[in-house]
């Protein structure tokens, strides 16, 4: 039987080849899509799921709450925090600091291989953090490799670039910052990819230079602290203890902020708005739960084509239906030959689907800079997705239509009696509404999108961005002592406009805050941002003063500069009358002179804080270079090999300004990317249903449409009447659309701080878009049925 | 065989009740050969509906085999369906998408009948059939009588105890009606089946041995044939 039936079955997919590519080819694609979905939601939410003791893990972290209302967070702790921990909880079973850092690695030439220099990113992890995250030791173990100072473990990676073989690593040097020799005492096996911890180079912390510091007013986010719960212990029995603790160690009066401390569950890391994380990647859940809504919206608008299709369809099949009946077939056994049918054609499509995301696997890499690499069959979950895709789709799609059928009486079948709107005309109309409602919402989703995309690339953010490189300062006392030689050098270099040091751009991942007296010994209710730079700053980027001058040069805190926003939230009025007031800063003091327009000196998600700017030449960390746009390339090769001359032991390292800033909005980027992909996929469906739809109408209307003919109406009349129905329906979806998605619009450009004003363009334009896109197909298709010889339509009855 | 007692059918509309049978009263025996015949929108095809419970009366008895129809469940009907009853329709109604040997085929699976008796069967009655040759082509590669043949190959392969014909000829040529005609009535001689056909032709009515006339939804004669 099942034999007969999946013959049938292809003969009958064979008979209506038409349809059948508009229902295979439509449905392949939004599984493809799905496919993708899936593939990228499974990998952003297997983020540090594979330690055993995952569920117990938490990470301190920070945050301060201001008089002001503005809260400030951070993924670090102050220093002394952990062993503080260690010493006053009882609940825990570890606790661990892990610091971040960076320098230059230097491994020493070995036979056949030449001598390496990196600036790399470095840790130094407590033994104990090996204890809760159970990394595989390929040599050594935490206990006895990370006790001792001057010891380092190196990832297998990282072991096998540096000796050849990780087996050789054991015993050999590595130096750091050209200053202390690490000895290789442990290998671990490499990060997946999937793991929120880069960890490449892990000295023993006994090694970090401040290990014993007191300081609890100062929060690094580069200091992190992990613990392990003992088991049994819920993190809500954890507020009474915190309270006593941040009593015992952190009620410090003075400071602006009130500080607090949070356990962030492990698997939060990845997912967290908030806070950072050491491997910078991150992926909030709405941004995961939007892709999955569109995912979902995908799947319905193909199962409704199918439907429509499958019911519109289901006349032609009603002969066999009622023969069926009379030979004795049960409704149930019709219902399961239409649904293996479904399954039929859904699994054809879904291997289509298959060969469509492995071609589309690569691109949407590249969308993530190429360090991910996806596949379609790397993890068993898939087969499981792909199985639980074909029944969802085959009965989502093709139960509704398998109980028309299979309901037709046998006595009407038989005689083709079946009235044309057996299937409901009603809900299949209804069904085209909701497509095209879902189609109209992405239309106006995928250009806001666009729309604010443009607006933020486009944004003046009050300085310049363009054709400026910054190049990496190294920081020892000897280095800086060849500043002012490297400035010089530099100025003489062709194509070089401009040079600055200073310890940031005005915009820029890496934020100092601090507190400030202005004008008074008491400090400011609120901090400032600060920025350490030389007199050159302004005019390598092109900030503009309200009152007052540039600093002058100084190579210690002699003057500020401030921004608009700091004096706004000092209550005063006339930039002018800042000038020459008295501020106090890390215990410099020194008249402000001048106030800058203020300049965006975050992404433009977020606020422009209050900044305040001065010289100290121990803090300048990179040297900003304005360049000729017409001589980059040469210039920067000079530059290179300037600083390898000055700075030997150093390695050069050099970013793009713009480059940089467009960093802060890769999530959006990615996501933007996707949403105009998956919002194209879903128009492109809603409109081959669309087409299969109205074939189905025409060729049903044929005999209706020669009656017509023959009483004299005109192929225009006729195109005219066959539009009208669906362009109220496509009016009707766009009417239930707009709400909607304004809602979801809104909510979106809610988390950009600088934001285009919604307008109804997009709205109209999405109704444009989709009635143009139905008259033209409505009346490519009943032209046809218009124009169609009347006597043959009406020569049968 | 089938017992019929006051059947009544009409559709009500807006409170008007238009008859389409009136107070139909017979029985056919084992082994009958009845001709409904009739003008146009007398009832007959009503009629053989409800005989071949595709239709329900409105009012009425109707016992088949003993069984009172109007109280069967889905499940007992398609029963029925499985092991009694065989139709033949005047369009023939074959799967356009199966053979010829797969639309004899069919009912067998619904009968469950193993794979080998039912390779044996449909070789059986195609080789009756004179159909051989055929069993691969799909119905519109055969002519009408062809396909009518396939029909009623179809209907007798599950061995059914009646055949419910509606105008079984109705679209052939009157070579082929013939042809048909006589295999029905060497079926029911030889087989002893059942047959009950509507057919408008007065001709083809002599091959049974009675026949029921209806005019306006009342049986007004019942006469056997000699």
């Amino acid at each position: 039987m099942f034999k007969l039936n999946l013959k049938i079955a292809l003969r009958n997919l064979w008979k209506y080849k038409g349809y059948t590519a508009i229902n295979v080819f439509g449905l392949s694609i939004g599984l493809a899509s799905c496919i993708l979905i899936f593939i990228f939601v499974r990998y952003q939410t297997s983020f540090d799921q594979d330690y055993a003791n995952g569920d117990r893990i938490y990470r301190v972290v920070s945050f301060w709450k201001y008089p002001d209302g503005n809260e400030f967070f951070s993924q670090g702790v102050p220093q002394p925090l952990p062993a503080a921990v260690r010493n006053d909880f009882s609940q825990f079973e570890k606790v661990a600091a892990i610091q971040q850092s960076g320098g230059i690695i230097k491994v020493r030439a070995l036979p056949g291989k030449a001598e390496i220099k990196k600036s790399e990113q470095v840790f130094y992890a407590e033994p104990s953090f090996f204890e809760i995250f159970d990394y595989k030791w390929l040599a050594g173990n935490p206990n006895q490799s990370l006790i001792a100072p001057n010891t380092v473990v190196l990832s297998e990676k990282a072991a096998n670039n540096y000796f050849g073989d990780w087996r050789k690593a054991i015993g050999n040097t590595i130096n750091f910052d050209n200053q202390t020799d690490f000895k290789v005492t442990g290998v671990v096996k490499d990060n997946p990819q999937n793991s929120s911890f880069a960890l490449e180079i892990i000295f023993s912390y006994a090694s970090f230079s401040t290990k014993y510091s007191k300081n609890w007013g100062s929060v690094s986010s580069s200091s992190e602290c992990y613990v392990l719960l003992k088991k049994g212990i819920q993190v809500s029995d954890l507020t009474k203890p915190l309270q006593q603790f941040l009593n015992k160690y952190e009620n410090d009066k003075d400071a602006p902020g009130k500080v607090g401390h949070i356990f962030q569950p492990l698997k939060g890391i990845h997912h967290s708005d908030d806070f950072g994380n050491f491997a910078e990647k991150y992926m909030p859940y709405k941004q995961i739960i939007g892709l999955v809504i569109i995912g979902l919206f995908l799947l319905l608008t193909a199962c409704i084509n199918f439907i429509n299709l499958a019911t519109a369809q289901a006349i032609s099949r009603s002969k066999e239906v009622g023969v069926r009946k009379v030979m004795g077939s049960r409704r149930k056994q019709l219902v399961w030959q239409f649904l293996s049918e479904t399954a039929l054609i859904t699994f054809i499509a879904l291997l289509l689907a298959c060969v469509l995301s492995e071609l589309t696997l690569p691109k949407m890499e590249n969308l993530f800079g190429g360090d991910v690499s996806f596949s379609l069959f790397g993890h068993p979950i898939i087969f499981v997705f792909l199985l639980g895709l074909l029944v969802v789709v085959s009965f989502l799609a093709g139960l509704y239509p398998a109980l028309v059928m299979s309901g037709f009486s046998p006595a009407l079948a038989i005689k083709n009696k079946v009235a044309a709107n057996a299937g409901g005309i009603g809900l299949r109309k209804t069904l085209v509404v909701i497509q095209f409602a879902i189609t109209a919402i992405l239309i106006i989703g995928t250009l806001v999108v666009i729309k604010q995309m443009s607006f933020i690339r486009n944004k003046s953010l009050g300085f310049d961005t363009q054709a400026i490189s910054l190049v990496s300062l190294p920081q020892d006392s000897l280095s800086q002592l060849k500043y002012n030689g490297f400035k010089e050098r530099l100025g003489a270099v062709k194509g070089v406009k401009s040079i600055s040091f200073c310890s940031a751009a005005p915009s820029a991942n890496s934020n100092n805050e601090t507190s400030f007296t202005y004008n008074s010994s008491k400090s400011a209710d609120f901090q400032a941002n600060v920025k350490v730079v030389d007199e050159a700053y302004f005019k390598t980027f092109g900030l503009q003063f309200i009152a007052g001058r540039p600093l002058s040069k100084s190579d210690t805190i002699k003057e500020f500069v401030v921004n608009e926003t700091l004096i706004k939230k000092l209550n005063v009025k006339d930039p002018n009358e800042v000038i020459g007031k008295i501020m106090k800063i890390w215990g410099g003091t020194g008249p402000i002179v001048g106030v800058v327009k203020d300049f965006n000196n975050y992404s433009l998600h977020e606020k422009i804080a209050p900044i305040a700017i001065f010289s100290r030449k121990t803090r300048y960390t990179s040297v900003a270079i304005k360049l000729d746009v017409a001589e980059m390339g040469n210039t920067m090769k000079q530059v290179e090999s300037t600083f390898n001359t000055l700075f030997p032991d150093f390695v050069y390292e050099n970013n793009f300004f713009d480059e940089n800033l467009k960093g802060f909005y890769e999530t959006e980027q990615i996501m933007g990317t996707l949403f105009k992909v998956f919002a194209s996929v879903v128009i492109f469906i809603s409109f081959i249903g669309l087409f299969g739809l109205i074939s189905f109408v025409a060729t049903q209307r044929t005999k209706e449409i020669a009656i017509r003919k023959v009483l004299g109406a005109s192929n225009l009349e006729l195109i005219k009447m066959l539009n009208s129905s669906f362009l109220w329906m496509v009016l009707i979806a766009n009417m239930v659309a707009w709400p909607v998605a304004y809602i979801f619009v809104k909510n979106w450009l809610a988390g950009f701080e600088y934001r285009i004003d919604l307008s109804i363009w997009p709205f109209v334009f999405a109704m444009i878009i989709s009635m143009s896109i139905t008259i033209i197909t409505v009346t490519l298709r009943s032209y046809r049925a218009a124009k169609a010889n009347t006597i043959d339509a009406l020569k049968y009855e | 065989m089938i017992e019929l007692k006051n059947i009544e059918k009409y559709y009500a509309n807006k409170g008007v009740k238009s008859y389409i049978l009136r107070h139909v009263t017979t029985s056919i025996k084992q082994g009958e050969f009845v001709s409904i015949m009739g003008p146009s929108g007398a009832g007959k095809s009503t009629l053989l509906n409800i005989l071949g419970m595709l239709e329900e009366p409105t009012y009425g008895e109707y016992h088949f085999m003993g069984e009172d129809v109007t109280a069967m469940k889905e499940r007992q009907r398609i029963e029925l369906y499985r092991n009694h009853i065989g139709f033949v329709f005047q369009a023939y109604h074959l799967i356009d998408e199966m053979t010829v040997a797969e639309n004899i085929e069919a009912p067998l699976l619904y009968k469950k009948i193993p794979g080998a008796e039912r390779k044996s069967r449909i070789a059986d009655i195609l080789d009756r059939f004179n159909m051989v040759a055929k069993k691969d082509l799909f119905p519109n590669q055969l002519s009408g009588g062809q396909q009518q043949l396939v029909g009623i190959a179809r209907a007798l392969v599950a061995q059914p105890s009646i055949i419910l014909a509606d105008e079984p000829t109705g679209n052939l040529q009157s070579a082929q009606a013939e042809q048909i005609m006589d295999l029905f009535k060497k079926l029911n001689q030889e087989e002893n089946i059942t047959i009950l056909q509507v057919t408008h032709s007065e001709k083809n009515a002599q091959y049974g041995n009675r026949i029921l006339t209806i005019e306006d939804g009342v049986i007004k004669e019942d006469v056997t044939v000699k």
